[in-house]
């Protein structure tokens, strides 16, 4: 060992410098040399750079004063390391840094490749809060990095261990043991030699006199450099936005509602043309995803959807088309493909709609009746979607050979056709009078024959039995009890909880009278022209199936219910009929047509007949991926070349990374309930076929929403940052500066933050 | 940093109001009140002081600087404690306004003197004493005591750390049951005082706690305390991630656990000619789970502390306040 | 009283309450300024001054009954901060007691004047004089004068205002009495008018007040900052000599009367023998003088009335001529001997023989003989020995 040398740390406040130094004197002690180890104490707190140092050697220390020409520098934080951290190392000395740089890496961006002193790199930090010394934000590195400086400085291991036993640190050595051999370090350069700075002041600079003092200014201390860790505002994907399946930026269209229905509106716009219509029919997945569902209950978004586009149309107005128009067909006026034609001519491109029945809507006319969604809210959105330059063709149901047709006139093709065929009943009776599909019934009740109410159109009497759980089931029931019946009964096979009709729809069903029979499957019908009854059996719930649900176990206990009539709503499937010879619709997706030996064609499938996941707001989101690969596909060089599971205009976004609940700060919200609709009192509705629900009576409902990963510039990490250091801007787009030059990191505003919209990083 | 960029809300400051309906209710200042014209030129704490990170006290010298905006006249005096280290060395200064260093057991004494020069010469300054509990609780209590009896008029802040920060973390009066101090290695084996009690006994014109979780409830005490003459007492609770062994960043969540448990009582207390009025600002919801996790995320309770106990002189603490409050 | 001197105004009171007049007279005379104020608490013996202080309606005054004084002395640095005329009063333990506050005041430069009672520090508890208290703040900043009657005692209230407040001295005045031998003792005392007061003592302007500038006043000073603070301090100290006498001379013109030089000689330009003392001992020893000389011996007195900052340099010429020297310490500090002593020594001609005399510790009432006493021991010895205490009984 050298006879005597000088050991110079630099740490931050709380790392455990002084301590550091300590070790290192007490392992010489243990060696049997003099020793003498002392900090610098000062007012800087947890994170300021603080020094301590050891002196070593054979004879008694006398020297009393600071380390000025250390022999050996430790430097425990490398944002420390600087022109004072090297100050005065001797030639041939040693430098330590606690880094999680390699030592190339180090060396180089540190230029001590051609240092004329040994240089170890260590990752003492890393290592330590592997071994949770210290806390999260203060990782105490000091008993770690003396592991380190054991190795290269030739410290034998059972000397360190012994202090380490003798301070009480022992349970802290296998940090250390994991440090001495991890350790990098490379011998100093020959010949190499470096300028010494020393700080030794020759002329003090002057002493205001206490007499003189009148004013101070602010200390300069830049207090940012006692963490590295800093806070930023970020971006998170609020669940609803990553549940809608049309697409809507939620979070986007309720925050602008504080501003205006116009800003609403213009958001709104840019993914879905039919937000009146969603605004009354959507199941809004949204409102289940919502983390205000728990608290106290979701943010009725599908309210404050319809107060917007009841109050301004959302759709954009007036594109100009591009100069290379591409001409895209849609088969299909149904909500995945009007979506499909608004989003291609929002796009600058010509969209024509081929439509079997006399107008647009698709089952948004022929299947939800008019109590649910006012033809007037639908009428108008379609029409907004036909100023765009939309052509409608109505009227023709297609053939194969027809689309055959279409499919060489356009330049791609969309097919948007639905589920057209109906799931019947093949058991005893099925053929009996007074038994009807429910499609076929809520056609008549939606497009009345000329001169006739839809009371008159879908006049029906008695007891109805409505087979199903379904929105068609559920819209039959009430359409029917509206129509005339006495009495509505709803079978189905499964239990509430697994009937797929929107939850409030079955609630509203109940309040208007309709009388549910869970766990029934219909085996049969009774009568003899005419039907008289339902045969019903009891139905049991066996294990989950692939969809979650219980499976159901029809059982033999089976009663007749007398009934005189029967609407089968038991779901639709797809009709693959109007495909030309050889063409394959992928099923699952809206990737493009296989047609025999042609191969991928430029033909996409949207909606239900590709996806079959039934909603409005599914379809809408289906059209819009549908029209997005149908343009992508066109503007590419090489159609091949289009990863076609992606679009410009809208992706699936990974609900997994969506803001959960337990990272919204509840507390900073009152409980408030959801603002619901006004709606017609239930025995007054079920005379008539007016709209039930009449919408919110004020937006202020939009108040509830927590903005889940979007800031609202709600000024809670200015009044709790407790340096006072975060400034709102005028910019538009950043709403908040950190003044990260005084920042300590201490994550107050990130942990604070209701919404999860700011976060710390590196 | 460019103040050209600074946003500023040209209404007036708005009357800060306490919850309407319950403690929870707690979302900061929704309409944007803060960094609006009015504010103070230079903040009471500016920016490169040296508190740790995530320092309670900190948090309370914004607010204050908030509540009194750029028209009220200020002078602080602060005992030793850390608020007296924060402003750095000699002659620079973290403090953005005129700021005396008493003596540890005179800052009340310190703070009658400017206060009463202030009244002969008519200045309309305010006199705040900002101190820690080690300088309220123990060694400035008599001074304290005796300026309340005088109702000096003084705006007396106690930051409570429970614990002597600045000299490393010993116990003080202000120490809760159980807690680890460097003089307290098995935990404290006694209650901490009752300063609101203490100091409302002065019959003083006005004594409430402060919770820095609660911006709006405590500004609007910070502004009513600031504009009201007599003695005035402002009790908070001051999170030190340093002594208290927990995270910075959860300072704040701490407090607002031990408001949500009922362990901090949010109140004030006023006296007049009438007598006193205790008003409950922010109702408890006595939360089990709140006090379980404001003691397990704080190392200084690593050797335990006994939760039913704990809980029994909560309820003890509140059925005395109830009563005193009248309801 | 008047018809004693139909010029003057001369009243028949204690020091206590010269000291209280000259305090009034001062907090007036700044009531176009920032005002007059402090914290008081009593003490015995010095009660009498706060007691008097408190029954005068000051204009522009505020006086403080505060709980201790620690406290007394806080609320003064309060005041004198924001730039008021303070005072307050105290003595023995209630000094040490304030001795933090003493510090800071000294350390602040606050101009402020305190009146100290010398009383010995208990327990076991004794009202009566010792120098002990006073001399144990000797370090903390202030200047400290030591007074020989009443009329010094009001006096040097005056005189202490004007010294503190000058411009290039700024810092805080002490002026010491002896228990009940000045402080319960009732003298003729001319008191000045209002008007002399106004005349003598300008508005107090405190350069570093504490207004609406963001100052820290005693924030963190690292080793170089109290290096020069400590520097300037001193220098300060080192001025007060030559202000002293400029003070003097305003207060001569103003009053009509002089404030004594910081060192006071009796009979001392051929004395061979010299007895050195502080405060009323001085009295006495002039006797003994007077005494001595009849017998033919060329005895002299020399009374240290300022002790802070102390005058080694008057002291020495004062001391020039003498072949024995006697200094007649108050107070004791044990392991030490007498700190006048322990200080002055040094000043004595280099041949001389210096002996260290502790007389009336305790109160112990020195009458002139025993300072003949003294002066026989004195001159009975052939070379100087320990420090030694003299015990005179009651």
């Amino acid at each position: 060992m050298k006879k005597s040398f000088e050991v110079r740390l630099h740490g931050r406040g709380g790392q455990g410098g002084v301590t550091c130094a300590k070790i290192l004197a007490a392992v010489y002690a243990h060696l049997g040399h003099s020793v003498q180890t002392f900090g610098d104490y000062a007012s800087e707190r947890s994170g300021a750079p603080v020094r301590a140092y050891t002196r070593v050697g054979n004879e008694p220390i006398t020297n009393r004063n600071k380390v000025y020409e250390p022999d050996e520098v430790l430097v425990l934080d490398d944002s420390l390391l600087g022109a004072d951290t090297l100050d005065g190392l001797v030639d041939g000395g040693a430098l330590l840094v606690n880094s999680p740089l390699s030592i190339e890496v180090f060396d180089q961006k540190y230029s001590t490749s051609t240092a004329p002193f040994t240089t170890g790199v260590i990752d003492a930090t890393a290592i330590a809060r592997k071994h949770g010394i210290g806390t999260r934000s203060v990782v105490i590195v000091n008993t770690t990095i003396a592991g380190a400086y054991a190795r290269i400085h030739d410290v034998p291991l059972e000397a360190l261990k012994q202090t380490y036993t003798d301070l009480g640190l022992i349970s802290n050595f296998p940090a250390a043991l994991e440090a001495y051999e991890s350790v990098e370090y490379r011998g100093p350069v020959d010949g190499a030699h470096v300028e010494k700075h020393m700080a030794t002041q020759v002329t003090l600079p002057e002493v205001e006199q206490i007499i003189d003092h009148v004013s101070s200014s602010g200390t300069g201390l830049a207090t940012g450099s006692w963490s590295s860790q800093k806070p930023s505002y970020v971006e998170n994907l609020a669940p609803c936005n990553a549940w809608c399946p049309a697409g809507n930026d939620v979070v986007g269209f309720i925050g602008a509602l504080e501003t205006s229905e116009q800003a609403a509106a213009e958001i709104l716009g840019q993914s879905t043309p039919l937000a009146a219509v969603c605004g009354r029919v959507c199941p809004a997945p949204c409102m289940e995803a919502c983390n205000r569902a728990e608290y106290d209950g979701a943010v009725n978004i599908r309210g404050l959807e319809r107060w917007i586009a009841d109050t301004i149309p959302v759709a954009v107005k007036k594109v100009a088309r591009v100069s290379n128009a591409k001409r895209i067909a849609i088969i299909g006026g149904g909500p995945a493909g009007l979506a499909a034609a608004y989003e291609i001519a929002k796009a600058g491109h010509a969209a024509s709609i081929y439509e079997g029945e006399k107008e647009l809507g698709g089952v948004l006319r022929t299947g939800i009746p008019v109590y649910r969604l006012a033809r007037p809210a639908l009428d108008q959105e379609i029409e907004n979607i036909l100023a765009l330059g939309v052509e409608a063709h109505c009227d023709e149901f297609l053939t194969a050979n027809r689309m055959a047709e279409i499919e060489a006139e356009y330049d791609a093709v969309i097919i948007a056709s639905g589920l057209q065929k109906l799931r019947g009943l093949e058991v005893d009776g099925a053929q009996l009078a007074g038994i009807e599909q429910g499609i076929q019934y809520l056609h008549r009740v939606n497009l009345p024959e000329d001169g006739k109410s839809p009371v008159e159109s879908a006049a029906i009497q008695g007891h109805v039995v409505v087979l199903g759980g379904g929105n068609t089931a559920m819209d039959c029931a009430r359409s029917a009890l509206r129509a005339g019946a006495n009495k509505v009964t709803v079978a189905y096979r499964r239990s509430f909880d697994e009937m797929p009709a929107i939850k409030e729809e079955i609630e509203e069903a109940g309040r208007e009278g309709i009388v549910f029979a869970m766990l029934r499957q219909p085996v049969g019908f009774s009568g003899t022209d005419n039907l008289s009854g339902v045969v019903l059996a009891e139905v049991d719930l066996g294990e989950p199936d692939d969809s979650g649900r219980r499976r159901p176990i029809t059982s033999t206990r089976t009663a007749v219910m007398d009934c005189d009539a029967v609407l089968l709503a038991l779901g639709q499937t797809e009709d693959y009929g109007l495909l030309p010879e050889g063409w394959e619709l992928p099923w699952g997706s809206e990737r493009r047509v296989t047609a025999g030996n042609r191969g991928e064609i430029l033909v996409f499938g949207a909606g239900d007949i590709a996806t079959g996941e039934g909603t409005v707001t599914h379809a809408i989101g289906s059209g819009r991926r549908a029209a997005g690969l149908a343009l992508a596909a066109l503007s590419a060089v090489d159609v091949n070349d289009v990863p076609l599971d992606e679009t410009h205009i809208f992706q699936r976004p990974d609900r997994t990374t969506a803001i959960p609940v337990t990272d919204i700060r509840l507390d900073h919200f009152a409980r408030a309930q959801a603002d619901t609709e006004q709606t017609i009192d239930p025995m007054q509705a079920v005379k008539n076929f007016n709209q039930v629900n009449n919408g919110l009576r004020s937006k202020q409902e939009l108040h509830r929403c927590f903005s889940c990963g979007h800031c609202t510039e709600c000024d809670t990490c200015l009044v709790y940052c407790p340096e006072g250091i975060i400034r709102r801007l005028t910019d538009e787009g950043t709403p908040y500066e950190v003044d990260y030059s005084y920042c300590k990191g201490c994550g107050i505003c990130v942990e604070e933050c209701p919404r999860s919209a700011m976060e710390m990083s590196s | 940093m460019n103040s050209d960029t600074i946003k500023t809300n040209v209404n007036p400051l708005p009357e800060y109001s306490s919850c309407s309906t319950c403690g929870i209710n707690n979302e900061p200042m929704l309409d944007g009140n803060m960094q609006r014209e009015g504010d103070r030129n230079e903040p009471i704490l500016r920016p490169g002081n040296t508190n740790c990170g995530g320092c309670g006290m900190s948090v309370i010298l914004n607010w204050l600087s908030l509540a009194a905006g750029s028209e009220t006249r200020l002078q602080m005096v602060i005992p030793a404690c850390c608020g007296i280290v924060t402003p750095g060395k000699f002659p620079n200064s973290a403090y953005g306004l005129p700021v005396v260093a008493s003596t540890f057991a005179s800052a009340a004494a310190v703070g009658t003197g400017l206060a009463h020069t202030a009244e002969l010469n008519n200045d309309n300054t305010r006199v705040i004493c900002f101190a820690g509990d080690g300088g309220t609780y123990d060694i400035g209590m008599a001074t304290l005591s005796a300026a309340a009896e005088r109702n000096e008029d003084l705006l007396y802040i106690c930051y409570d750390n429970e614990i002597y920060g600045n000299t490393g973390g010993q116990r003080s009066s202000a120490t809760p049951l159980g807690a680890v101090t460097t003089t307290t290695q098995f935990g404290k084996d006694v209650n901490k005082k009752d300063i609101v009690a203490i100091m409302s006994a002065h019959r003083i014109p006005y004594t409430a706690s402060l919770s820095i979780a609660h911006p709006n409830d405590s500004l609007a005490k910070l502004k009513k305390a600031l504009a009201m003459k007599g003695f005035r007492f402002l009790h908070v609770l001051s999170p030190c991630p340093t002594g208290w062994k927990s995270e910075p960043s959860e300072g704040i969540e701490l407090v607002r656990k031990s408001v949500k448990s009922g362990l901090f009582p949010i109140i004030e207390i006023e006296n007049d000619e009438v007598g006193e009025t205790l008003t409950i600002n922010i109702e408890p919801e006595m939360c089990e789970e709140s006090l379980r996790t404001y003691f397990e995320s704080q190392g200084r309770f690593k050797r335990g502390v006994d939760i039913p106990e704990i809980t029994r002189g909560i309820e003890r603490n509140w059925k005395s306040l109830r009563l005193r409050a009248g309801k | 009283m008047s018809n004693l001197n139909p010029k003057a105004n001369l009243q028949f009171i204690s020091a206590n309450h010269a000291a209280a007049m000259a305090a009034t007279l001062a907090g007036r005379a700044n009531r176009n300024a920032r005002g007059f104020g402090g914290g008081i608490y009593p003490i015995t013996p010095q009660t009498e001054c706060i007691e008097y202080l408190s029954k005068q309606d000051i204009e522009k005054g505020s006086v403080v009954r505060v709980e201790s004084e620690h406290s007394a002395m806080g609320v003064c640095i309060g005041m004198a901060l924001s730039g008021a005329r303070t005072f307050t009063a105290s003595s023995s333990n209630g000094l040490s007691y304030m001795a933090e506050n003493v510090f800071a005041a000294g350390f602040y430069r606050l101009p402020m004047v305190m009146m100290a009672v010398n009383r010995t520090m208990g327990p076991p508890w004794n009202i009566w004089v010792d120098h002990g208290d006073t001399l144990m703040l000797r370090d903390s900043g202030w200047i400290q004068m030591y007074c020989e009657d009443n009329q010094e005692v009001l006096d040097s209230i005056l005189f202490a205002y004007r010294l503190a407040e000058t411009a290039n001295i700024l810092l805080p005045a002490m002026v010491c009495q002896d228990a009940f031998v000045l402080s319960h003792t009732m003298m003729m005392t001319d008191i000045p008018s209002q008007e002399q007061v106004d005349e003598y003592l300008p508005d107090l302007n405190l350069p570093h007040r504490v207004a609406d500038r963001a100052v820290t006043v005693g924030g963190l000073d690292f080793p170089h900052e109290t290096e020069a603070h400590r520097h300037q301090h001193h220098d300060a100290m080192m001025r007060v000599f030559d202000v002293y006498k400029d003070c003097q001379v305003e207060f001569k013109k103003v009053f009509g009367r002089e404030i004594p030089d910081p060192v006071v000689g009796y009979k001392t330009e051929d004395a061979e023998v010299l007895l050195v003392s502080m405060g009323t001992v001085a009295s006495t020893a002039r006797a003994a003088v007077d005494s001595l000389r009849d017998q033919g011996i060329k005895a002299g007195s020399v009374r240290l009335r300022l002790f802070r900052p102390f005058p080694h340099l008057l002291l020495e010429k004062m001391l020039a001529s003498a072949e024995r020297i006697a200094f007649i310490d108050r107070n004791v500090s044990p392991g030490m001997g007498g700190i006048m002593w322990s200080e002055g020594r040094v000043t004595a001609p280099k041949d001389a023989l210096v002996q260290n005399y502790m007389i009336g510790l305790g109160g112990g009432d020195i009458r002139p003989e025993m300072l003949e006493k003294v002066f026989a021991d004195l001159l009975s010895r052939e070379q100087a020995g320990p420090p030694q205490i003299v015990e005179v009984g009651a």
